[in-house]
This record gives C-alpha cells, sequence and structure tokens, in this order.
C-alpha cells in the first residue's frame, strides 16, 4: 500500500522546497521573516505567518526525510538520518546521553507523540519566580486548544501496549495516580514506530502538517542548509550567514548562503539557538545565553514480566503517572513523571549498558522486558541550576551539565518507584539501570539495594529526550534573553521561538508546550509588525 | 564533571589529569606523557572506507565486540568478520556525526587505548589489540566499569555502548535479541 509522502505532489504543484547539498554557487536570498530551525517552534511559526501572507523562510540544518524513506522502520537508518549527532549527541562529559531530532519536522518527526499542556503549576512558577507575563493557565488554555485542534491531540482511545499497560498496572495496584495520554495522531495504525519517523504519516509532526501548510502558502524551504551565524548591528539582525551541507548530512561543501530578512526566528531548540546565538556574539550584557539549560534527566528501570510484552509495537507511549510530580509542590523534593519508552534492539542495549552473558540475556528476553522511566523536573529550585551551552572551537554546541545531590535524590527515589511499579504489576525481576544494579526478584529486596546504589555519573545511566532553556524568557532583562513575548531583549527584530525560551523544564514531554507558546507569540508578534 | 573542574587550556590533558590520582606516579615513571598530549594518532588518516576510525580503532573494537556480543565468538569467521565489519560502519557513523567536543573526548580515549605502554599501564593488555585473548578483553573492561575513577567508568560505559547499539541495531542480530522485526502487518501493507 502506498502512502503519499505529501511533499513529492506538493513540490510538483510549485512548492519551493530548496536542497542546499545541490547548490554548486552561493547565493543570497529575501525574506520577510527567515526562521531557522523546523521543529516545534519553527514549523509552528511558519505557518502562522505565511498565512499571515508574509514571505517566509524556513531553514533547516538537517535533511528532507519523508515516509517514503521511513518505510523501512529501520532504527540504524532513523538514527543516522533524523537525530541529532546520529543520536550519539551527549553532555560534554558523556555522562547523559542526548535523544534531539535533527531533520525537517526537527524532534516532532522523531518524538512519541506525547502531546501535554504545559502544567498549570509550571506556569504558576514562571509568572511568580521569572518575570514571565501572559502565560497564565487562562492565558494558555486557548492556544493549547487551538494546536490541540490543529494536530488532531486527544487521549489514546485504543489499549495501551502490553508496554504501557504494566504501568497502568503497578499505578492501579499502588493506587497511584495516573492517565491516559494525549497523542497528535490521525489515523495512527498503531505500529509503534513514532520516534523512527511515522511510516503512515499518521503523527501529525510539523513534517506533515505546518510546514507543508506553510509551503502551500508561499513559504520556502531550504534543508541541508548550516546557519553560522546571525548577522546584526548590536541593535537589530540584517540577517544570516549560512553553509550548505553535502549529502553526508554533516560536511559543509564550501558553499555559502546569505539571508537578508526583516524578522529573523531563532528556532533551533535548546542546545542549538544559544549556541547559534554565542557564535553570532549576540549582545548578552547579563550573561544569560547559554545558561539554565534544562533536560529533565531520565533515570530507567528494567522488568522482566511474565507476559508477553513486546515493547517495540504499539503506540510508544499511552500511560503516564504524576503521583510523584507535584506532591511537594514545584519547588519541594526534585518530582518526575513516569512513562514508559519503546524498547526496540537498539535503544535497548543503549538502555542495558551491559556485556557478556548479561548482555546477551537481557537483549535475548526483549518480548518480556517492560522499561520505565521517569522525567525528573530540574530547574524549579536553587539547587537544580540545569546546564550550560558552551561552544567548542569549530562553533558546535557544548553541554555541561552537573547533576546535584538533590537531582540525585529524585533519581534514587524514581528508581525506587519505578521497580515498586513493576513488582506491583507482576515483574518477574527488576533491574534499575545502573552499573552496580542486578536483578532482584522481589520488592523488599529491591528497594534495600536501590538505597545503597552509588549514585554517580556514569554508574546511575541518564539519558534525556528534552531540551529545555538556555534563553530564558523573562520580561527582566537581567533574567531572560527574550521578553515574554519571545523578543530579544537587545536586539529588536530578532525572535525566540523554541523550547530554549522555558525558564524551566516543563514536567512533561514539552512539544505542546512550545507548539502552543509559538502560536501565541508568532501570533502576537505579527500583530505588531508591518512587514 | 562538575563546572568548578575549569578545563585546562591544553583539554587534551585532561584524561590523564582526571585519571591522575590513582596513575600519576607510574605514568611519570615511564614518561609517557607525549601519547596524551596529541602526538597520538593525530597524523593518522581513517581506515578506507571509514569516516573517523583509525586504524588502531578498528583494532580496538574488534577485540571489544566479541566481548560484549558473545554470540560473535562462536561464529564461523566469515559471518563474524561480516557482522563485525558492519558495526564498524555503526560505530563509524555515529562518531563521524558527533560535534567537536564529543570527537575529541573519544579521540582521547581512543588513542590512549592504542599506546601500548598506556594500554597496559590501564587496561592491563600488553599485547596488540589483535593478539589480546577475550579474556583479558573482558577483564579489561569490567576492571575499568567497575573502577573507582569516573574517567574509566566513563570509557567502559562508552566503549559498552557504541560497541553494543552499532551491534544491534543490525537485522542481522535481531535473532539474538528477540526482536521479531518491524511490525509485520504494518511492514507487509507498507512493501506491497
Amino acid at each position: 500500500m502506498a502512502i503519499d509522502d505529501i511533499y513529492g505532489a506538493g513540490m510538483a504543484s510549485g512548492w519551493r522546497v530548496l536542497d542546499a547539498a545541490t547548490f554548486t554557487a552561493s547565493r543570497t536570498l529575501d525574506a520577510d521573516i527567515a526562521i531557522v530551525g523546523s521543529g516545534a517552534g519553527g514549523g509552528m511559526a511558519a505557518e502562522i505567518f505565511s498565512q499571515a501572507g508574509l514571505k517566509v523562510l524556513l531553514i533547516e540544518e538537517g535533511g528532507l526525510h519523508t515516509s517514503n524513506s521511513f518505510k523501512d522502520m529501520d532504527e540504524a537508518r532513523a538514527y543516522r538520518e533524523l537525530y541529532q549527532e546520529a543520536a550519539a549527541r551527549a553532555t560534554s562529559d558523556g555522562a547523559i546521553s542526548i535523544l534531539q531530532g535533527r531533520s525537517v519536522g526537527g524532534s516532532t518527526t522523531v518524538n512519541w507523540s506525547s502531546s501535554f499542556r504545559t502544567p498549570p503549576h509550571t506556569l504558576a512558577h514562571w509568572a511568580a519566580e521569572h518575570a514571565v507575563t501572559g502565560h497564565g493557565e487562562a492565558d494558555m488554555a486557548p492556544w493549547f486548544a487551538q494546536v490541540e485542534a490543529r494536530l488532531n491531540m486527544a487521549p489514546w482511545e485504543m489499549d495501551p501496549n502490553p508496554n504501557n499497560a504494566v504501568l497502568r498496572h503497578g499505578c492501579e495496584a499502588l493506587g497511584w495516580e495516573w492517565h491516559v495520554i494525549p497523542r497528535n495522531v490521525k489515523g495512527c495504525w498503531n505500529a509503534g514506530y513514532c520516534g523512527l519517523g511515522c511510516p503512515v504519516n499518521a503523527k501529525q509532526s510539523m513534517l506533515v502538517s505546518t510546514i507543508p501548510g506553510a509551503l502551500a502558502h508561499g513559504a520556502t524551504l531550504v534543508h541541508r542548509l548550516r546557519v553560522r551565524t546571525l548577522d546584526h548591528d548590536g541593535k537589530r539582525v540584517r540577517g544570516l550567514t549560512a553553509e550548505a551541507i553535502g549529502h553526508d548530512g554533516y560536511t559543509p561543501t564550501g558553499i555559502g548562503v546569505t539571508v537578508r530578512a526583516q524578522y529573523v526566528i531563532a528556532a533551533g531548540g535548546a542546545i542549538n539557538t544559544p549556541a547559534l546565538l554565542l557564535r553570532s556574539r549576540v549582545p548578552d550584557p547579563h550573561d544569560r545565553i547559554g545558561q539554565r539549560t534544562f533536560i529533565h534527566p531520565v533515570n530507567l528501570s528494567i522488568a522482566e514480566m511474565p507476559e508477553k510484552i513486546d515493547p517495540y509495537y504499539g503506540a510508544p507511549q499511552s500511560v503516564a503517572s504524576d503521583h510523584f510530580q507535584w506532591r511537594d509542590g514545584a519547588t519541594g523534593a526534585m518530582g518526575y513523571k513516569l512513562e514508559v519508552p519503546p524498547m526496540f534492539p537498539g535503544i535497548s542495549a543503549g538502555v542495558f549498558n551491559a556485556m557478556g552473558e548479561d548482555l546477551k540475556r537481557e537483549m535475548a528476553a526483549l518480548p518480556h522486558t517492560n522499561a520505565m522511566l521517569a522525567l525528573l523536573r530540574d530547574g524549579f529550585v536553587p539547587d537544580s541550576p540545569g546546564g550550560r551551552v558552551r561552544i567548542a572551537g569549530d562553533g558546535s554546541p557544548v553541554l555541561d551539565y552537573d547533576v546535584s545531590d538533590y537531582v540525585w535524590d529524585g533519581v534514587r527515589r524514581a528508581y525506587l518507584s519505578m521497580a515498586e511499579a513493576q513488582f506491583a504489576a507482576g515483574a518477574r525481576r527488576v533491574r534499575p539501570a545502573h552499573l552496580d544494579a542486578t536483578y532482584y526478584t522481589s520488592w523488599p529486596q529491591a528497594r534495600a539495594a536501590i538505597g545503597q546504589l552509588p549514585l554517580k555519573k556514569f554508574r546511575a545511566l541518564l539519558f534525556t529526550a528534552h531540551l529545555m532553556g538556555g534563553c530564558a524568557m523573562s520580561d527582566d532583562p537581567a533574567r531572560g534573553v527574550v521578553n515574554s513575548a519571545g523578543r530579544h531583549h537587545q536586539l529588536a527584530n530578532l525572535y525566540i521561538f523554541d523550547g530554549s525560551v522555558f525558564p524551566t523544564s516543563i514536567g512533561a514531554n514539552p512539544q505542546l508546550s512550545v507548539f502552543a507558546l509559538t502560536a501565541q507569540n508568532a501570533s502576537a508578534m505579527h500583530k505588531t509588525i508591518t512587514a | 564533571m562538575a563546572p568548578s573542574h575549569a578545563a585546562p587550556p591544553d583539554a587534551s590533558r585532561r584524561l590523564f589529569l582526571k585519571v591522575g590520582a590513582g596513575f600519576s606516579a607510574a605514568v611519570a615513571c615511564t614518561a609517557l606523557l607525549p601519547a596524551l598530549t596529541g602526538c597520538g594518532t593525530s597524523d593518522t588518516p581513517p581506515a578506507p572506507g571509514l569516516a573517523y576510525l583509525k586504524p588502531a580503532d578498528v583494532a580496538l573494537f574488534r577485540a571489544v565486540l566479541p566481548a560484549i556480543a558473545i554470540e560473535l565468538e562462536p561464529m564461523p569467521a566469515a559471518q563474524r568478520h561480516a557482522r563485525i565489519d558492519a558495526a564498524l560502519k555503526n560505530i563509524d557513523g555515529s562518531i563521524a556525526a558527533m560535534g567537536q567536543n564529543g570527537q575529541a573526548e573519544l579521540r582521547k580515549l581512543l588513542d590512549l587505548l592504542s599506546s601500548t605502554p598506556l594500554r597496559w599501564a590501564l587496561a592491563g593488555i600488553r599485547t596488540p589489540w589483535e593478539a589480546a585473548t577475550l579474556q583479558q578483553v573482558r577483564n579489561f573492561l569490567a576492571r575499568w566499569r567497575g573502577s573507582r575513577f569516573a574517567t574509566l567508568n566513563a570509557g567502559g560505559v562508552v566503549l559498552v555502548k557504541l560497541a553494543s547499539v552499532g551491534y544491534f541495531v543490525l537485522p542481522d542480530t535481531w535473532e539474538a535479541s528477540g526482536y521479531p522485526g518491524p511490525n509485520p502487518a504494518v511492514y507487509r501493507a507498507l512493501q506491497s
């Protein structure tokens, strides 16, 4: 059965889509609005401004990969083509693995489709502690509703797959809060391959929704184009200096591209947007760029279940628990959200980080394996200051992220909660993803052992898929890179619409937070400009 | 790494300095510093057909892969070599896509392990990787992963991650992982 990849017909009908890898001579592009990055922020902004009749140029460093190339449903291809640094991105010391998207559609092309509104606690905390205005729960509600309608977000109506059912059963047995996850899908086949690029265009990523919407309204998309610098005079941005990337996806071809634009929107996401501003020597009188970068540190627990789990098949995330997320308020001990990840063989090997007989046994047991993860909510107290983005000699981003005792305390409690839930759901044995952990066969045994695990980088295996902050919004220029409307404090025609503006982590999978904040701020920006 | 550890100007010395507490005396005695400060394999080009891994790195991963994925050992030689070559290609592709910082950190680790005296001192293996026994490689990885030095833990964790992920994303390994392959009903529908 052939799936229409959308772009073939669109380009045949005149969509302007340029692959910079094919450029043979330098060129200059003009736009009313140049958008750097085509993920949740850039994709959403592109549609809004294109529909408003403005000339939009959408720039993506990664390639244009569509459902035609996703139908192999292959993990290695996905990591190579759709993820930052081929899914080998990590914090500067290598201790925390980072999964972040890099292709047209950004992380929305590869995320697991979880679509949560920004928790009200988080929005209230921003207003109270970070001088953020206009983004309270009531202010945001219509924007959430608008995006939910646009991207078909609704709680998953089918049964959870067995991997998610383990979390539900554990919560039910223990009397913990749990809920069904809203997903941005339309005609989902329940295959389970959201993370490798949806092969049937059911997931309403930017790739299949707002970017086609923008292109149909005359926007230009240039992919495999890396923006090196925002060009400015200290007060305004003139445009961009960019370099074409070759067909390998990484090596510059030597062909330069200059962009002239009335307005620039930075939307490369946390890590890449702060790095772009640092490379560009954007005014930063209060040393805010790159500071307070948050990641939702993730730790995991692996369970062998008596029943068949097939943790690679079926909607990857459909059940979550906030039982431990807000129990001490926003600023108490570190809160965490419990979810499950899909366990394909490659990502499983990464989570197991085992060798020899141990690895052989764990890989062979995959069909009966449940993995649980905790998203640790960082950034809400002084002991959780997040990390810092800086740039390497060649201008590429580097994220330093230290793990404080406050965070380690959350890691330990999360290991305990996950093991308890897994045993309550009937697990035969449970192993925290930690070098010193073995398989425990009962909850009391696990509880005692987890209490003794040394919590250090490289012993506790840490991951993240949620990058936030680094260009915080705050109406106080001493505390933010942009104001609450997303406008840069020093460069009048520079806006940032992506997860880098969050003053803390979100406390939930962040895509809807980026979508709604961008929709709100882009619409407000549109009212203020006459292009 | 704590932010308070300001990186020294010569970043290539950091690995040495962080390992330092236990090994500095031995290392100083044998005057091995040059190998850690850029005189390693920096001028050697990547192995043929690869973008990042040098011949010495290839030898290391060829030795490490069967210690991590033990089903390789009893395989017929031709099959084993094909499997290892395919995994090497994945490992190379991952590192080649890394940013400058990640590549530089790995270069230090790989250069250290390609230097005979340092390999002997830190990994306990005095032969070239090609001649190391499976048991020696297992012992080396286990010792690094169990060490009280975070830098050695890092090396052990990163090598296992690169090798095991690069190996288990190969469709040929699905039998060993119990992964039945792409969701059959959907896959069939899409290929037809």
